[in-house]
C-alpha cells in the first residue's frame, strides 16, 4: 500500500531564508547560498549542526556545487543531494526533504535552491525537429496567449494586467528582483518580445537564494522550535506530462490533475484557498494556472483580474510574493521562495503585503519537460 | 537533374511540384495502438511504450489548421535574426507541430486553413538551393 505525504508523521516548515533575487552580479553562488541558509537557520533559531539532511536545487551551476557552498557552515558529514528539475528544481527539493522528514529518516532537513544566469543546454534526444532553435519559453507562451485570446475573447491588454498585478505585489517585497510599480501603459510600452508579450509581462531570469528548513515535531521540541511559527505541509505532489488530446495546452492540463490530487490530498476545495504562489513566467500562465486549479471556469479568470479577487486582500491572493514575473525566477531558488513566501504569510509576518487572514496557501510550480510540482501548507 | 536539397530531410519529402513551388508531406509515425506521432522515431510510443516494429513510418499531409500564431521581435540566436513568425498547426493527420510561417506570407489568425510547402532558405556549398519547410495560407 502506498501513502501520501499527510498520511505520514506531520512535516513543518520552521525556517525561511533569501538572498534577494537580482540582476546577474558578479557575486558568487555560495555567497547567495550561505546568505539564505543563515537567515533560515536564524529564522528557526536553530543551530547548522541540527540540520540532518539537506536537498540542493540548481539547474544551471554545473555539478556538485553543493559541498563547496555547504562546508563553510562548519562540515557535519550530514548527508547532501542536488536536485535539477528545471523550473521545478526548487518544488522537487522541498517535496523530498518534507518526505524525509515526514517518513522519520530525519527530524530536521534543508531545501535550499541556488542559481547564477548560465546558458542552458538542453540534451540531445536524437529526434530531429523543425524549428525548435526557433521556439524559445517566450514563444511557446507568446502562443499561448494569442490561442486563449482568440479562443475566450479576451484582449492582450487585459492578459497584461497580470503583470500590473504581480509588479504591483513585487513593489512591495524586499526580495524581489524587480521591486517597481509599473502602470499598464509601461507594461504595454516595453520592448516587445515574441507575440503580444511585452518585456515586463515576461519574467527576468536573474539570480539568487532561497531556503526552508523543514522539521518534524520531535524535531521541533527537541530543538525548543517555536510551534506557533510553523506551518504544516498538507499536501505534496508531483507529476510529468502525459499524452493529451491534440491541441490541448499540456501546461494547463497537467497543472490541473496535479493540483485536483493535491486538494484532495488536503481535503480542501479550491475556494478554501487564500494564497496560491505559481508560475507566472509570462502572464497568460496566471490565467491558465488559476482556472487549472478550479478558482473559476475556464476563460473567466481576466474577470476575476479585473475585480480585484486576485489582489491582496481580495478573494485569493495569486503570487503576493510579485511572483515570477517580479519577484523573479533565478530557477533552482524559485520553488522554494514560493515556499517561504506563503510560510510568512500565513504566520501573518509578511508586512506590507500582507494577506489578511491567510491561512491556507497553494505553491504551484511547471518545469519544461513539463513536470509539475503542488504543494499545500496550513496554518 | 538535382537542383534542390532539402534542410532536413528526415523530417520531410517533396510531394509535388505545383505552380507555386513544391508541396511537401511530412515523415510522422503510426503505433500499432493507433498513435499517430511526428516525427518518426523507433524508440518507443509515448501513448503506450511499444517500440521497434509496432513504429511503422507513416506520410503525413502538411494541410492542417492554424491554432496559434506568434511574431516573434527578439532572438538571442543571430543565425535567426527577428522577426519572423511561429505557428502552431493541428495537421489533418493528427499531430500539432510548431514551425515557421513562410516569409512574405500574408498575416494568418487560429481557425485559418494553411499548408506547409518547401521554401527557398539558402544555398548549400555545392550551389544547390537547400528547401525548408515554411506553412502559409492554404490556396
Amino acid at each position: 500500500m502506498t501513502r501520501s505525504l499527510n498520511a505520514l508523521r506531520p512535516v513543518y516548515v520552521v525556517g525561511i531564508g533569501w538572498h534577494r533575487y537580482q540582476n546577474p552580479s558578479e557575486t558568487p553562488y555560495v555567497e547567495l547560498g550561505l546568505t539564505a541558509i543563515r537567515a533560515a537557520l536564524a529564522d528557526a533559531r536553530i543551530e547548522w549542526p541540527t540540520v540532518e539532511s539537506t536537498y540542493v536545487a540548481t539547474a544551471l551551476l554545473g555539478m556538485a556545487s553543493g559541498r563547496p557552498m555547504l562546508r563553510h557552515l562548519g562540515a557535519t558529514g550530514a548527508p547532501l543531494m542536488h536536485v535539477e528539475n528545471a523550473s521545478a528544481s526548487g518544488s522537487t527539493a522541498f517535496r523530498h526533504a518534507c518526505i524525509e522528514v515526514a517518513s522519520g529518516i530525519s527530524d530536521v532537513a534543508l531545501a535550499v535552491g541556488v542559481d547564477k544566469r548560465n546558458p542552458v543546454r538542453r540534451p540531445d534526444t536524437g529526434i530531429g525537429n523543425l524549428a525548435e532553435d526557433a521556439i524559445v519559453p517566450f514563444t511557446h507562451f507568446a502562443l499561448l496567449t494569442n490561442e486563449y485570446a482568440v479562443r475566450h475573447n479576451a484582449s492582450t491588454d487585459d492578459i497584461a494586467l497580470v503583470a500590473v498585478k504581480n509588479h504591483r505585489n513585487g513593489a512591495k517585497n524586499p526580495h524581489a528582483q524587480r521591486q517597481q510599480e509599473r502602470t499598464l501603459d509601461e507594461v504595454l510600452g516595453g520592448k516587445r518580445v515574441s507575440g503580444s508579450l511585452t518585456s515586463l509581462q515576461c519574467t527576468p531570469i536573474g539570480e539568487g537564494a532561497a531556503a526552508v528548513i523543514v522539521a518534524s515535531e520531535d524535531g521541533i521540541r527537541r530543538l525548543g522550535i517555536d510551534a506557533g511559527r510553523a506551518i504544516r505541509t498538507t499536501a505534496s505532489v508531483g507529476r510529468s506530462e502525459r499524452v493529451y488530446p491534440p491541441g490541448a495546452g499540456f501546461d494547463a492540463a497537467l497543472t490541473k490533475e496535479t493540483a485536483e490530487l493535491a486538494l484532495a490530498q488536503a481535503k480542501l476545495a479550491p475556494k478554501d484557498l487564500d494564497i496560491i504562489e505559481l508560475h507566472d513566467a509570462f502572464t497568460v500562465e496566471e490565467l491558465h494556472y488559476i482556472e487549472s486549479i478550479g478558482l473559476c471556469p475556464e476563460g473567466h479568470g481576466v474577470r476575476m483580474l479585473k475585480d480585484g479577487a486576485l489582489d491582496i486582500g481580495g478573494q485569493c491572493a495569486i503570487n503576493p510574493s510579485g511572483g515570477l514575473i517580479a519577484m523573479g525566477h533565478p530557477i533552482g531558488p524559485t520553488g522554494i521562495g514560493q515556499i517561504g513566501e506563503i510560510v510568512m504569510q500565513l504566520r501573518g509576518e509578511a508586512g506590507p503585503r500582507q494577506h489578511r487572514g491567510a491561512r491556507i496557501g497553494l505553491a504551484h510550480m511547471v518545469g519544461v519537460g513539463a513536470v509539475c510540482y503542488v504543494h499545500i501548507l496550513q496554518r | 537533374m538535382q537542383p534542390n536539397k532539402l534542410l532536413k530531410p528526415a523530417l520531410y519529402s517533396v510531394e509535388a511540384h505545383d505552380g507555386s513551388g513544391a508541396t511537401a508531406r511530412l515523415k510522422g509515425g503510426r503505433c500499432r495502438c493507433g498513435y499517430v506521432f511526428f516525427p518518426m522515431q523507433t524508440y518507443g510510443c509515448e501513448r503506450c511504450g511499444s517500440h521497434g516494429g509496432a513504429l511503422t513510418p507513416c506520410e503525413l499531409s502538411a494541410n492542417g489548421t492554424l491554432l496559434a500564431e506568434a511574431t516573434v521581435h527578439l532572438h538571442a540566436d543571430k543565425n535567426r535574426p527577428a522577426p519572423f513568425t511561429i505557428v502552431k498547426v493541428a495537421l489533418d493527420d493528427g499531430p500539432v507541430i510548431r514551425t515557421l510561417l513562410a516569409d512574405g506570407s500574408a498575416a494568418v489568425a487560429p481557425g485559418q486553413r494553411v499548408t506547409g510547402r518547401l521554401a527557398a532558405v539558402g544555398q548549400s556549398e555545392s550551389g544547390e538551393t537547400v528547401l525548408d519547410l515554411r506553412f502559409s495560407i492554404a490556396s
